[in-house]
């Protein structure tokens, strides 16, 4: 039982009291009431909790931005990629008007029977599905059909400047479709407080490519649960690149239920100022003959710190299960910090996993050798680093994409190195 | 006979659950009643003849254990531990603390055959060495002929330690606890406790208050111990709990390798088993620590067994000190260890090899920790754990650099080995490193024996259950050449009969 709550805690607190005066809540009031309980009982957790050990919520987060419509012009963005179909939420409103012929597209608050069918756990390491229900307002459904082959790909903004939203967003594919989504995370240096529960699912012999961007300021918090489940034969590939962020909680489950299914995640944190992500993975192999494999790159600059927790789990069932994960990180300044904590649990004999971790900073070999070959410091610097990720977003088998994705990598080596 | 015939055929001698140490010993003991308050510390301390300090050291490890919950975050299960209906103190009655053996003559002949019985001969050690005619050429003689000095250690008393005298004879002191703690006071309360706290956590803070035997060494400057030193720790009595102490101290320029053996009787209940050992390395200092753990684990329905809680730490004080532990865990129902180096002395170096085996309804949550903290330090860990039966076995170890560690480096390798549908594997290690200029490399495997290699061995006419053992001995082999020669024997051994049912 929490004794003492902090300034965040009141505040989260306050605002539920006050939530009736807030608009489009999506959850009806006793899941609300049964998800802020929970959270009332627990608070944010602190190191004390295992799977928050290195990320002291409770400490870290000192206050909580209020909600205000004050900071957006209530517009999307341009598209990352021309062609791309925008669905967008902006300060916790879906606002966009586009058509998708081949899949269903709706905003949650205009159907609310869908958002209840997303998985919610109150448990007391899940406070992100706490907060999210307790206030999520909104959000996407999106459905692909049978059978669907998109061309285009599906980007989804989530575009916050300044104050508070908690978004959710479903998705399912159909029976043998592919789809190509792309969500971005995007916001100003106006200091910020965002929930984001992603729920998907992927029928027998579905293929999606995910690919997470977030740009946000050094004074934005998020905290974002991405959740999927894969039937058989089912193929998911997430890459994700974080490239800016005052407080990161980036949570990846993924239930691998069908055999021969096959999950991927590339993940980039680039780190710099204050910044502190922090990506923790569980991967379950519930089903025979499945494969999964990980791999994180952080970059530490400045005062920052990374963190990696992840766990892959093979219950008996799991047999034939094939998993890897790796997780490397380049420390770049003497304050940085990077934290790792990959785990094997495995209850399953007939299977091949493994992990690895590894920290260093640059070598001051190469570095001398590309500076013998006439290019400064900084320019060895950024070019080893760039080498050190771009191997995360090469294989991708989308040019346009790989372009985009190099634009974001080379815009943050320009400003922070 | 080959290690790996004779590992066959062991393998196919033994039944399931038999255990080859599980015979009792009927001797007459004297006990403290049951249960822990300050009356039994006192009489503990009272028995012992320690000085007025270790009782009050040890009535403040009590109060603080009072305080502390009993850990639940590691994956062992177990119904909660009576801690009052355990015995704390037993010793064979006919052993008089005033009056301790001064050599094997006044030994107890019935303990001399216990111990004969579990592979440790201390009279023909001691007549092969010809020790009482060549006191003066001892350190030649016996480094060549590669003898074992030992402190049988039988329930609470150290029952004898051999080579003492000899020992001396090089400034080395090699005592048990007790007679440390009367004759060494000014050097045991200076150190004992500054490397594992009192209130570290629930089991030292248990052992700090009623522990009763186990070895102290101490190395002095600049001298290499000319035999290899050994604690042999046996429980025996019913319903009661052994909690050792051990106490190593390498000063500048040392070298000592000790070893550490353990064994128990086979029962339906559970006992408690709960060890604090200390080691201090001081500059160019070195201590290597090998361990081959074989308490009882249980019969194959999972009851009885040792419950095994160890807390294990090294500091290496000195520059270009040095900790290496190895061990061999096959026994005890729970094991609970995690061999540790504190790296503060600049260019020291922590190494931890391991192998742990469970069987049956065994469960093994151990690991290592290296904490760097000096410049240019090193660690290295390798762990092997082989799962079989139902048993559970979890690597839990830890990595770290603070922010002045520059240099740091460490290496850490664990491979799990899974032998049947029902056992389980788990990993996990916390990595943290706080600046710049750490070299961390940490890789993990979880597998089954791999069926192409099994195949490749078969193909050259060896039998399934021969390619099996050779595989298990391949994957264990690194680890199993860090141990003394004399160990290493032994744990090859005892890796074949724990995994006795599981192979072919």
């Amino acid at each position: 039982m929490l004794i003492d709550r902090t300034q965040a805690e009141e505040a989260i607190i306050e605002n539920f009291l006050n939530s009736d005066s807030l608009p489009n809540l999506l959850f009806p009031r006793e899941m609300r009431e049964a998800a802020m309980a929970a959270f009332k009982e627990h608070g944010f957790p602190s190191r004390k909790r295992e799977s928050w050990h290195y990320t002291d919520l409770r400490n870290k987060l000192t206050r909580i931005s209020s909600y205000s419509d004050d900071h957006n012009d209530g517009r999307p963005i341009l598209p990352l990629i021309l062609g791309n179909v925008l669905f967008s939420v902006v300060n916790g409103k879906a606002v966009s008007n586009s058509v998708l012929p081949p899949v269903f597209c709706t905003p949650l608050a205009l159907s609310p029977s869908r958002a209840l069918n997303i998985l919610r756990d109150f448990s007391i390491t899940n406070v992100i599905s706490q907060v999210n229900t307790a206030f999520a307002s909104d959000g996407w459904r999106i459905n692909v059909q049978k059978d669907v082959f998109l061309d285009n790909i599906i980007e989804i903004q989530n575009l916050q400047n300044g104050g508070q939203s908690h978004t959710c967003f479903s998705v399912s594919v159909a029976e043998d479709s592919r789809a190509t989504i792309l969500e971005r995370q995007l916001g100003d240096d106006q200091e910020s407080f965002l929930s984001s529960v992603s729920d998907i699912d992927l029928a027998e012999g579905a293929e999606v490519l995910w690919i997470i961007i977030r740009e946000r300021g050094i004074l934005s918090t998020e905290l974002n649960r991405f959740y999927a489940r894969l039937d058989k034969g089912a193929r998911l590939k997430l890459v994700i690149i974080n490239a800016g962020l005052h407080l990161l909680r980036q949570e990846v489950h993924i239930d691998l239920n069908g055999s021969r299914s096959d999950f991927q995640l590339r993940c980039i944190n680039l780190l710099s100022g204050e910044s502190h992500a922090d990506t923790t993975m569980k991967i379950r192999h519930f089903a025979r003959s499945t494969t999964s494999k990980e791999m994180i790159r952080n970059i530490a600059t400045d005062t920052s710190c990374g963190v990696f927790q992840g766990m892959v789990q093979v219950l008996p069932t799991g047999q034939k299960t094939d998993a890897k994960m790796l997780c490397q990180s380049l420390i770049l300044s003497k304050d940085a910090e990077c934290h790792a904590k990959p785990e094997l649990d495995i209850f399953a004999d007939d299977i091949l996993c493994g992990h690895g971790a590894t920290f260093s900073t640059i070598d001051r070999n190469q570095l001398f050798y590309l500076m013998t070959r006439g290019l400064t410091f900084v320019q060895a610097k950024a070019v080893l680093v760039k080498c050190f990720i771009k191997e995360q977003i090469e294989g991708i088998g989308q040019e346009d994409i790989e372009k985009a994705l190099h634009g974001v990598l080379d815009h943050w080596l320009f400003l922070h190195l | 006979m080959s290690a790996r015939a004779e590992t066959i055929r062991q393998v196919q001698e033994i039944g399931v659950d038999q255990y080859q140490y599980g015979f009792e010993t009927n001797i007459e003991s004297e006990k403290a009643p049951k249960g822990l308050d300050e009356n039994i510390i006192r009489y503990i301390s009272d028995r012992k003849q320690e000085p007025q300090w270790m009782l009050e050291w040890r009535l403040s490890a009590y109060n603080r254990w009072l305080k502390i919950k009993e850990p639940t975050w590691s994956r062992l299960q177990y119904p909660p531990i009576a801690f009052q209906d355990y015995h704390y103190y037993a010793t064979p009655k006919n052993i008089d603390q005033n009056m301790l053996p001064q050599s094997l003559e006044d030994v107890d002949p019935e303990l001399l055959v216990t111990y004969e019985k579990l592979g440790i001969p201390l009279r023909e050690q001691e007549i092969l060495a010809g020790v009482p005619e060549k006191d003066r050429v001892f350190s030649e003689n016996l480094s060549r002929s590669g003898h074992v000095a030992v402190d049988a250690v039988f329930d609470s008393v150290s029952v004898i330690t051999t080579f003492k005298k000899e020992l001396a004879q090089v400034g080395i002191i090699f005592c048990s606890i007790s007679e440390a703690i009367r004759e060494h006071s000014d050097l045991v309360r200076e150190y004992m406790g500054s490397v594992v706290p009192v209130a570290d956590n629930f089991y030292s803070a248990l052992n700090s208050s009623v522990f009763t035997d186990g070895s102290f060494v101490y190395v002095p400057k600049g001298v290499r111990c000319p035999m290899e030193l050994s604690t042999y720790f046996r429980i025996n009595e019913r319903n009661t709990g052994q909690f050792e102490r051990t106490l190593i101290i390498a000063d500048e320029g040392a070298y000592v390798s000790y070893l550490e053996g353990c064994t128990a009787p086979q029962r339906d209940e559970n006992q408690l088993h709960a060890a604090v050992v200390e080691l201090i390395v001081f500059k160019n200092a070195e201590i290597k620590y090998s361990t081959v753990q074989n308490w009882y684990p249980g019969d194959k329905e999972g009851r009885g067994g040792i419950y095994n809680f160890v807390t294990k730490r090294g500091d290496c004080r000195g520059s270009h000190s040095k900790i290496s532990w190895t061990q061999v865990e096959t026994g005890s129902a729970l094991t609970w260890k995690y061999p540790s180096c504190l790296l503060k002395g600049d260019h020291s170096r922590g190494e931890f090899y391991s192998i742990a085996v469970s069987n049956g309804y065994q469960q093994i949550d151990s690991g290592s920790k290296m904490i760097h903290l000096g410049k240019n330090t090193s660690s290295r860990i390798i762990s092997k754990g082989i799962s079989a039966g139902f048993s559970s076995n979890t690597y839990r170890g830890k990595v770290s650099a603070h922010r002045q560690a520059k240099n740091a480096r460490n290496f850490t390798q664990c491979d799990s080995l899974l032998i049947g549908h029902d056992c389980s594997a788990h990993t996990i290690p916390y990595i943290e490193a706080k600046n710049a200029q750490v070299q961390f490399e940490h890789e993990a495997t979880t597998s089954k024996i791999s069926d192409e290699q099994l195949f490749y061995i078969m193909q050259r006419g060896i039998l399934e259950e021969e390619a099996m053992a050779l595989l298990v001995n391949g994957f264990v082999h690194e680890v199993i050449q860090k141990l003394p020669m004399e160990f290493a024997v032994e744990a090859q051994k005892l890796i074949s009969i724990s995994l006795e049912g599981s192979i072919g």
